[in-house]
């Protein structure tokens, strides 16, 4: 920014209650702004999007030079493992399943999905918004916590505790039985 | 000689302004802006950001990365289609092709597989950070929603996919995750044998599942992403602690 003489371009007139305060040399108008919080998104943006997407590329080709992706023996109906498990992300479900096949394959599952969709229509106070774990949503916080963290519990149990028949079993005895 | 390299290079300047109007650094503010919005690609972004959105602790990048590891499933996915075959007989064959007579082929379905379950990690962890830093509050609550279904489809492309090297693993995951769908009351059979063609899981359910993982869940995906994206710019960007009701309280850049 460099000032303009305003004199010479805009000489002031005696006769009027105004005048031109000040000539700045910008490149956008910033009339009535605070100091300016904002940054274009060419670069600043997209370079940051191009290092996460080299970064993100590169660390699944090392990882698939070096983990194998699992097969087993060709699929048989005759032949059915002892527990079949689902993928990991469903083996809460699957342990809640044990339990009771109605409540914890569908009206649970339900819930926690109605639930979520409605979450921003029920929690609708605008506090805490940009803030992690701001103290004013320490109720809704702790909440969404302990879910996130019964799930995280049922899937462990789901994929190291249990073993035939669903039973429970401790991973480290299962091993040792081998 | 001098006059003849000039005009080359004033016509290849020309050639290159056709196709990128505002060259290729644009270093002051009216470049860097039309450089967005002039741009297909790019115009999903708004031409600024808040610092506050770009601080690496505020987002750590989740929805990003996941948004990036979707684009590495749907490249490796398509190479992935030309060698598959989705026929109880030659699915678990082209299995084995790609681990041993296919070039890279294991690297091929071993970036497909972890970038899949990534995926899930990714989007889950991404949900974790909207809901603690209250990012689904008013304006964005529709954001969320979509949100919701984004994650619900990203289990139903990772379950469709979970069934197609037709092993012993997929086979009875999906056997055991279809059966959790016979428990709905009334319907539950239905919906279980509409899933998979039949009683069993067999050659109708691995087309099924493939038609749904290549074509119906990808193209749901593509358009709620955009919708995602785009909502995103039109809500006003990422939430802002300026917006809070005592804003003054409220730090951050």
């Amino acid at each position: 920014m460099r000032e303009v003489k305003m004199e010479n371009t805009h000489p002031r007139d005696p006769k009027k209650t105004y005048g031109l305060m000040e000539l700045v040399k910008g490149t956008k108008p910033t009339v009535g702004l605070k100091p300016d919080k904002m940054v274009f998104t060419w670069p600043h943006v997209l370079i940051r999007e191009m290092i996460i997407f080299v970064s993100v590329s590169a660390l699944l080709l090392v990882a698939a030079f070096f983990i194998d992706a699992p097969l087993e023996a060709i699929a048989n109906a005759n032949l059915p493992p002892n527990p079949a498990k689902a993928p990991w992300y469903f083996l809460g479900l699957q342990e809640l399943v044990s339990y009771s096949a109605l409540v914890g394959g569908v009206v649970i599952p339900g819930l926690i999905v109605t639930v979520l969709i409605l979450v921003p229509y029920l929690d609708r106070k605008k506090v805490g918004i940009g803030i992690w774990f701001a103290k004013e949503r320490a109720l809704a916080n702790s909440l969404f916590m302990l879910f996130l963290v019964v799930m995280l519990i049922l899937i462990i149990v789901g994929t190291f505790f249990r073993g035939p028949n669903w039973d429970f079993v401790v991973p480290w005895e299962a091993v040792k039985g081998h | 000689m001098d006059l003849k390299i000039s005009a080359v290079k004033t016509y290849l300047n020309d050639v290159f302004r056709s196709i990128f109007r505002y060259g290729k650094m644009p270093r002051d503010a009216e470049g860097q802006s039309f450089a967005v919005f002039n741009n297909l690609f790019l115009h999903i972004h708004p031409v600024k950001v808040t610092r506050h959105s770009l601080k690496p602790t505020y987002t750590f990048g989740l929805g990003l990365i996941s948004a990036v590891l979707f684009l590495v499933l749907i490249f490796t996915g398509v190479w992935l289609m030309f060698y598959y075959i989705p026929t109880v007989d030659e699915a678990y064959n082209r299995m084995l092709d790609l681990r041993s007579s296919t070039n890279f082929g294991f690297v091929l379905r071993n970036v497909h597989k972890w970038a899949a379950e990534a995926m899930v990690v990714f989007v889950i962890l991404h949900m974790a950070r909207v809901f603690f830093t209250g990012a689904y509050k008013p304006p964005r609550e529709f954001n969320w929603v979509v949100g919701v279904f984004l994650l619900l489809l990203t289990f139903g492309l990772s379950f469709t996919g979970y069934l197609l090297p037709w092993d012993q693993l997929a086979f009875w995951a999906i056997t055991v995750g279809t059966s959790i769908a016979g428990y709905v009351p009334v319907m539950g059979e239905d919906i279980r044998s509409f899933l998979l063609g039949g009683d069993i899981v067999g050659q109708e359910a691995l087309i099924r599942f493939y038609v749904l993982h290549v074509v119906i869940l990808p193209g749901l995906m593509l358009v709620l992403l955009g919708v995602h994206f785009w909502r995103i710019r039109k809500d006003g960007g990422l939430a802002h602690p300026s917006e809070n009701e005592d804003a003054s309280a409220g730090g951050g850049e």
